[in-house]
């Protein structure tokens, strides 16, 4: 049902893409945001081979698969339907079935992978939409339905690909890797639904006001479900790029995806409550962690200080947004 | 406030109940861990054969590939000797310390289990001593406070980490490199798994000092986050700065030569990165079969789940097997890789 008229949206469009700059006085939030990037820049210049081309190679192709399924991610949130928990799974499962319909050729094996990863992703989306289900519970218990069928149907057993159709996606045009040019040309893409097309100024309102939505008479559920359902299209690309890295799949490939994209969306300063946030701020996030990453292994520090230092990343954006979004309303 | 609603609200009689049962469980806990065996050895199995007995069995979850392969073959081989297996399976350390508890209460003729963290097993061991259930441990070692108290078939972890080794100087060698440099990117580093491996690696690379490990990274037995290790070590050293690297399981090898491509490195033939692996799964069998990945090493569940299913019915025949068993592990190369393929690609 799209029964919100003209003037409505755009205004909603103004309030959440289209802020002017140099609008709001700066505050003291904004003061610590500088400080903290120029720490960070900083830190990276008095990196030795920080700064060189093939360094910066590696931190946006580590930044592109997690990017990927953050940017997924970056529409549940705005939607207002806080995180996915079934990132990890959902990539595993779909992962598997990409790598296992290698046979069919590249192109089918991905379509199926994609189809499968957005209904798997909407079914859960619907759910939330029309039945209000708390989104958290919903995806820790699909996370688990997800491990266990894809385990089932396995055996347990790591899936080989049955082609070498696959490694196509490991492919490096131009000295870059292939998952790089689809991370941005998806987040131009996911941008450009975010702010120019009425599903996504209609996302925003939902995320903002999910009862006000409704009593607007706006299809909340229908809108959820599709947010949830591209979400899943995109973790589903971040699944085939990371069985054809991997050459293998089983339920484990996810890892550590999961909070992985969340980490990203929130380093954007997409704040979980919804309402706002865009697919740029991700990649932002998503860049900055794998550079922060890449700095502190450049400097010899180990992995357990990276996933601590990627932790208090995300804590200090968060405690900046609140504080921001408590300025704001004010 | 809540304080006052709790005290003043009438306990009903589920509540009761529930008290009732938490406590005669709580009693019969502290009866169970009052009887101790009598020795302090680990009890012999008798000579009764499989036939009736209960085995508790905390492996390593069906979700793991290595776990799903050695699950089958262990539990099959039991209950066609006619024992039950009770699966307690799991893939999370904390729920294996639970079912070990579990187990112990259950009062089985024996439980079998993995250590998916060694030091969270210790008062579980011990605990399982003092109530007289013998306890079998297999693939990696127990932690040393309770080295005597368990019965053990494991992996020779020194072995395969000292085959990595070996392979990486095989293939430098052969490409007639006089110095090299390595990295290594591995399981989880607080695992003993791990710190055997490594430790045999590090001696095996000591014996030929023209080949440097200039990185260690602890990957977690991750493949993706191994992947992102990789692309930085190529990033930070480039192609030229790095011929050789490990991954502790293939699953993790893979990753490496997947990021060495993307580098725009080359891999193996004449003068390309050598890469590899310590312990094998298909994937790995089929990239030494295509040249990109040097070796591995066996470690691979089917021989394991038989040596020790093969200790379980010794152990209920009376056969007294040694306390500890060691599972020999092989070096795999293109040279026998036939030869190890189809052991090696069951996970």
């Amino acid at each position: 049902m799209t029964t919100l008229t003209e003037p409505p949206v755009a205004t909603a469009a103004a309030e959440h893409g289209s802020r002017e700059p140099g609008r709001r006085k700066p505050t003291a939030s904004d003061l610590v945001v500088v400080l903290a990037v120029l720490a960070v820049v900083a830190l990276g210049l008095t990196t030795d081979r920080f700064v060189t081309v093939a360094n910066a190679k590696a931190i946006v192709t580590s930044a592109s698969l997690v990017g990927i399924a953050a940017l997924g991610l970056t529409l549940v949130m705005i939607g207002g339907s806080a995180v996915s928990l079934a990132i990890s799974q959902t990539v595993a499962a779909v992962g598997m079935i990409f790598l296992s319909a290698q046979s069919l050729g590249l192109v089918p094996a991905l379509v199926l992978a994609i189809v499968g990863g957005a209904a798997i992703t909407a079914l859960q989306g619907a759910v939330v939409g029309y039945a209000a289900a708390n989104p958290v519970v919903l995806t820790i218990a699909a996370s688990f339905a997800i491990t266990g069928i894809a385990t089932g149907v396995s055996g347990g057993s790591s899936v080989s690909a049955s082609g070498r159709g696959y490694d196509h996606l490991n492919a490096t045009p131009g000295g870059l890797a292939l998952s790089v040019y689809v991370l941005i040309a998806l987040v131009v893409v996911v941008e450009w639904v975010l702010r120019r097309t009425r599903f996504g100024r209609t996302l925003y309102l939902v995320g903002e006001n999910r009862p006000a939505a409704r009593a607007a008479g706006m299809a909340v559920g229908r809108t959820t479900a599709v947010a949830w359902a591209i979400a899943g299209a995109l973790f589903a690309v971040t699944a085939a790029f990371t069985a054809a890295f991997n050459t293998s799949a089983n339920v484990n490939l996810g890892g550590t995806l999961t909070f992985d994209a969340i980490a990203a969306v929130l380093a954007g300063g997409t704040p979980i409550s919804g309402g706002r946030g865009s697919a740029v701020r991700t990649l932002a996030g998503a860049v900055l962690i794998a550079a922060v990453s890449d700095i502190l292994l450049l400097r010899g520090y180990s992995t357990g200080v990276q996933v601590m230092v990627k932790g208090l990343i995300v804590l200090f954006v968060v405690v900046i947004v609140h504080v921001r979004t408590k300025g704001r309303h004010a | 406030m809540i304080r006052r609603r709790l005290v003043s609200r009438p306990v009903s009689l589920r509540a009761r109940l529930g008290v009732a049962v938490v406590g005669l469980a709580l009693v019969s806990a502290a009866c169970g861990g009052g009887s101790s065996s009598d020795g302090g050895d680990t009890p012999a199995g008798g000579s009764g054969g499989l036939k009736g007995k209960t085995i508790n069995f905390v492996g390593y979850g069906n979700d793991n590939p290595w776990g799903a392969y050695f699950n089958g073959v262990f539990t099959k081989k039991l209950e066609a000797e006619g024992a039950k297996v009770v699966d307690l399976t799991t893939m999370d350390p904390g729920t294996a310390v639970q079912n070990v508890n579990q187990a112990i209460s259950n009062k089985p003729d024996l439980i079998v289990t993995a250590l998916l963290d060694t030091s969270s097993m210790v008062v579980p061991i011990k605990k399982a001593k003092q109530a007289g259930v013998p306890v079998l441990v297999f693939d990696g070692r127990p932690d040393p406070q309770v080295d005597d108290d368990v019965m053990q078939v494991i992996s020779d972890n020194e072995a395969v980490g000292k085959a990595a080794a070996d392979n990486l100087i095989e293939g430098l060698k052969a490409q007639g490199k006089e110095s090299a440099k390595i990295i290594a990117i591995t399981g989880t580093k607080s695992s003993l798994v791990t710190q055997d491996r490594l430790k045999a690696f590090d001696q095996q690379m000591a014996t030929a000092p023209q080949y440097e490990v200039i990185e260690t990274q602890d990957g977690n037995w991750d493949p993706t986050l191994s992947g992102k290790i990789a692309t930085q070590l190529f990033a930070k050293y480039g192609c030229d700065g790095i011929q050789g690297a490990y991954g502790m399981a293939d699953y993790q090898a893979l990753p490496i030569i997947a990021s060495a491509k993307q580098a725009g490195c080359e891999v193996a033939g004449d003068t390309g990165l050598v890469v590899t692996s310590s312990n094998c799964f298909k994937a790995g069998i089929e990239a030494i079969q295509a040249g990109d990945l040097y070796g591995t090493a066996t470690e691979d569940p089917g021989t394991i789940a038989n040596q020790t299913a093969d200790y379980v019915i010794r152990y209920f025949d009376g056969a007294k097997p040694p306390k500890k068993e060691v599972v020999k592990e092989e070096r795999v190369t293109a040279a026998n890789v036939a030869e190890f393929a189809a052991q090696c690609s069951n996970a």
